[in-house]
């Protein structure tokens, strides 16, 4: 094999696990998540469901956790609200961390129990007051396990998720020794709320003066060119305007929609023919997912008699670049058709669709805003990320791991990350996992009248994307 | 110099260097694109004038276009519109449509914008007009550049009256990227090696369809996207519009016409001699106006104006600037044949006093041959002609064809033809503007023709216009 070895692969990774997520504050955006938490309707919780080859074995499973959280300290840390909201969320270590509390077995019949318990696992809200994951190993199925890893948005957003995991997990099957550990940090003191808030006021107070001087000079500048300022505030509030009420009306077949009841699916589909799907479209593999899942609801419409031209579906939008790389993400919704029956044109539509949302200024908007809102009461963020429109279906395409991989001897065979429902009636995750892609959606029980029917009209609509890359491809 | 910016002739480059054929496609927006401007504003503006527009009309179409800047629907302006349309004539709005191609669109289409298509033409690419708007508005452009398919916006049309509906969306944003696409597999169009060029912000989806995306004079924020997506962007310069200092300097121009003829008659009076006068007057009337409007020639082959005298001198006609311009090339011992209308244009009065034109009455056929024979003495006794072979001014660089007058003169006086290309006359000078903008005019002068005869006049004749068409495409250096 002219690859490094697994073990020297693995090594390196781990070391990059160490230094995974380190910063003391949540960010503004997990900060606004964060508070404006009301799980579930409007929740920030996604639950990743990693099928294994085998029942690893109990013991070498938790002293490897054991391992994992101490090698990436956030597992171990719990979030410290300051008082009042003059400052950001602090992580702190929490000194009663129980492994035992976060991990446990059960044991079910077959994988379709595991997925009902998986989904009522992802419903219960989290102790805020712990570290914020929850992890239950599935054993007994006829063929293989099931690791169910429920995580928050504070602590990782599904893309962070998944990259932790990815890190973790090992090369091969065998137990790998002297495996690192993180840098005994000495443990910060326990930060008090009370003090939180009077440091993040004494903060506020020391930059109000260079905070008043850039307000009286940005006014200045504004005086200067009264023209140009109202034109580019105008120009701003139109692209605001555009992105929250430009979309399609939400589909009358996906309601009503509580929020309450989740349903979870898997699905697999062969990388290479999205791939060559999303080539022939001129997109990428997000837009052939987005594309994959509206070829499924169209037939669920179909099959109900409901004709809908465009859906409003949530995607994320790369703020750096166009083949959606980059660091910098922001959500947003496009109309998506519901009328082309060809895939690659589907997907060329999609990628017209997001490419478009690039000449919005306002793209940004919530990132923008979040620093302030953050600032005010908890309800006022919950209700700013509720007037955000909620699409019919969140569509996010996530890279897992290229290679085979393992946990604790058992051969990890899917990673199926399932997304909350803020709003919407499905949520569908793409994971790239070796050749595979794996898809896990999220559906709201309540508002999808047939669930059956859609798990049929998603195999269908796997088949289609899988037939077209076929027939059309090299 | 071809006339072109760097960047433009390295499009047109890389068009040329890249895969040639019919499965290439080639689509162009209208508005902002192929011509300056809007030509919806234009036809809006002509319903303004001719007061067909209603207080409350007026009033629904403002609010709905601040409506649309300020993040709208931005395609109900135009479903504002085609309803105000319900119950005209179809026919009288097609006509409607070529009378302001002629008048008014013609002259805003970007010149590079026609070079781009044009190479796109000799790469044999599929060319189509991509646009939200009618074909009222696309067609007599389309036609102009030689654009045969239009991908555009339908009107139902009844009993040969609009009914204000559309027929299908109109192709705007979305509907233009999915009638692009629909029109690319009719037409067996390989997209991923094809050809887009729009402007608008709306034009994203369009763009994102082809494998040659360009952004082209964009808007702001297509400009902003371009930019993330790593887009090609193409700044055209625009058609150069009348300012008020250039129709100050075409005032003092026509003044410094009238005074440099008055001088020189003089001049010819004084020395006893008319026909030295009137070449002195013919100097001083084309040079001292010329240069009060900042207009200078660029001239190729400039030898070939004298080795062949007398000739007759066929050129290209775009513009009233052609006459001043040709006059000062042809310098002197020349002679013009004019229409008898055109006899008292105040354009020309004093200097046709002064070249003494042959006037020819195109209604009567018998004084026409009276009046060419004495033309063909006049040649033979050494007063050069000139001609314009096209008859009349075209509204855009597109030849018109050439009639075979010129050619017999030649053929009966036993003289040449000596061809001269003017390139772009009509940016300086549109054709219905009074307003001489201030430029370089570039002349070309082509090899001349000997031994005209009537057996192979018609086979020569095409022929030339073909080295007129090759020139104009690809401007010798």
């Amino acid at each position: 094999m002219s690859d490094s070895s697994p073990v020297d692969d693995d090594l390196q990774r781990w070391g990059g696990a160490g230094t995974w997520s380190t910063g003391a504050e949540l960010t503004s955006m997990q900060t606004l998540l964060w508070r404006a938490e009301r799980h579930p309707v409007q929740s920030s919780t996604s639950t990743v469901v990693i099928d294994l080859d085998r029942a690893p074995d109990w013991d070498r499973f938790v002293a490897a956790a054991e391992w994992g959280t101490r090698l990436v300290r956030r597992l171990r840390q719990r979030v410290v609200e300051p008082v009042v909201p003059t400052a950001a969320p602090t992580w702190a270590d929490d000194p009663t961390f129980d492994l035992a509390y976060h991990l446990r077995r059960e044991r079910v019949a077959d994988r379709e129990e595991m997925l009902e318990h998986a989904a009522q696992i992802a419903l219960r809200p989290f102790d805020r007051t712990r570290p914020l994951w929850e992890g239950v190993l599935f054993e007994g199925m006829p063929d293989g396990a099931a690791y169910v890893l429920k995580i928050h948005h504070a602590l990782a957003d599904p893309l962070g998720t998944v990259q932790l995991l990815t890190m973790l997990q090992s090369g091969r099957r065998a137990h790998t020794p002297r495996k690192p550990v993180a840098e005994d940090v000495v443990a910060p003191s326990e930060p008090d709320p009370v003090e939180l808030a009077v440091a993040g006021l004494r903060t506020d107070v020391a930059a109000l003066p260079e905070a008043a001087l850039a307000a009286a000079r940005r006014v200045g500048a504004a005086a200067a060119r009264p023209q140009a300022v109202v034109a580019s505030t105008l120009r701003y509030g139109a692209s605001v305007r555009r992105l929250l009420t430009q979309a399609a009306p939400p589909s009358p077949e996906l309601s009503p929609r509580t929020g309450r009841m989740w349903s979870f699916l898997t699905l697999d589909a062969p990388l290479d023919a999205l791939r060559e799907v999303a080539r022939l479209g001129g997109g990428t593999l997000d837009d052939a997912a987005v594309a994959l899942v509206l070829g499924a609801l169209q037939r669920y419409h179909a099959r109900h008699d409901v004709t809908v031209a465009e859906i409003p579906v949530g995607v994320r939008v790369s703020l750096d670049r166009a083949d959606d790389l980059g660091n910098r993400f922001a959500g947003a919704i496009i109309s998506a058709p519901l009328s082309i029956d060809d895939p690659v044109d589907r997907v060329a539509a999609v990628r017209g669709e997001v490419l478009s949302l690039h000449t919005e200024r306002a793209l940004e908007v919530l990132d923008a805003a979040a620093p302030v809102i953050n600032r005010m009461p908890s309800f006022v963020g919950a209700s700013a990320l509720r007037t955000a429109a909620a699409p019919d279906a969140f569509v996010l395409t996530l890279p897992g791991p290229p290679r085979r991989r393992y946990m604790a001897g058992a051969e990890v065979q899917g990673i199926y990350v399932l997304g909350p429902l803020p709003g919407a009636a499905l949520t569908v995750c793409l994971v790239t996992c070796g050749d595979t892609a794996c898809i896990g959606v999220n559906v709201d029980a309540s508002a999808v009248a047939d669930l059956r029917g859609l798990e049929e009209c998603l195999a269908e609509g796997v088949e289609e994307m899988v037939a077209a890359g076929e027939v059309r491809g090299p | 110099m071809s006339g072109l910016s760097t960047a433009a002739q390295e499009a047109i480059d890389a068009i040329e260097a890249g895969p040639q054929g019919p499965e290439v496609g080639a689509f162009f927006d209208l508005d902002g694109t192929l011509v300056a401007g809007y030509t919806a504003a234009t036809f809006y503006g002509d319903r303004l004038k001719g007061r067909d527009v209603s207080p409350a009309e007026f009033l629904r179409t403002v609010v709905t276009a601040v409506d649309g800047e300020l993040g709208g629907d931005p395609t109900r302006i135009a479903h504002v519109a085609f309803s105000a349309m319900r119950g005209q004539s179809e026919e009288a709005f097609a006509d409607l449509g070529e009378r302001l191609f002629r008048s008014k669109i013609a002259g805003t289409i970007r010149r590079e914008s026609r070079a781009l298509v044009m190479a796109h033409q000799r790469a044999g690419h599929t060319v189509a007009v991509a646009s939200a708007a009618t074909k009222y508005q696309i067609a007599p452009v389309a036609r102009d550049l030689g654009v045969e398919h239009l991908v555009c916006t339908q009107l139902v049309v009844e009993d040969g009256q609009f009914t204000g509906a559309t027929d299908g969306p109109m192709l705007w944003g979305r509907h233009k990227a999915s009638g692009v696409r629909a029109f690319a597999r009719e037409h067996g169009i390989d997209l991923a090696e094809s050809y887009a060029y729009g402007n608008g912000y709306e034009d994203v989806a369009f763009l994102s369809s082809v494998g040659h995306p360009t952004a082209l004079n964009p808007h702001r924020d297509l400009r902003a996207a371009a930019a993330r997506l790593g887009w090609p962007v193409l700044d055209l310069s625009d058609p150069v519009g009348g300012s008020l200092v250039a129709a100050g300097r075409t005032a003092a121009a026509l003044a410094g016409m009238n005074a440099g003829v008055g001088l020189g008659l003089a001049y010819g009076l004084a020395r006893g001699d008319l026909r030295e006068g009137r070449n002195a007057a013919i100097r001083l009337a084309t040079q001292l106006p010329m240069t009060l409007a900042g207009v200078s020639l660029e001239v190729l082959n400039q030898e070939r104006l004298w080795t062949h005298r007398p000739a007759i001198f066929v050129a290209n006609h775009q513009s009233a600037l052609d006459i001043p311009v040709l006059g000062r090339l042809l310098e002197r011992d020349f002679t013009i044949v004019a229409k008898k209308e055109a006899r008292w244009d105040p354009r020309a009065v004093v200097g046709s006093f002064v070249i003494d034109p042959a006037w020819i009455d195109r209604s009567d056929s018998e004084s026409a041959r009276a009046t060419l024979d004495g033309v063909v003495d006049r040649i033979r006794s050494g007063t050069s002609l000139m001609i314009f072979p096209e008859g009349t001014r075209s509204a855009t660089p597109v030849l018109g064809p050439f009639r075979k007058g010129a050619f017999h003169l030649a053929a009966q006086a036993g003289v040449p033809v000596v061809p001269i290309v003017l390139r772009n006359t009509g940016e300086l000078m549109r054709r219905s503007s009074l307003v001489l903008n201030p430029g370089v005019v570039d002349v070309c002068v082509l090899e001349p023709e000997t031994d005209w005869s009537v057996d192979d006049m018609s086979e020569r004749i095409a022929a030339l216009r073909t080295k007129f068409e090759e020139t104009l495409a690809r401007w010798p250096a």
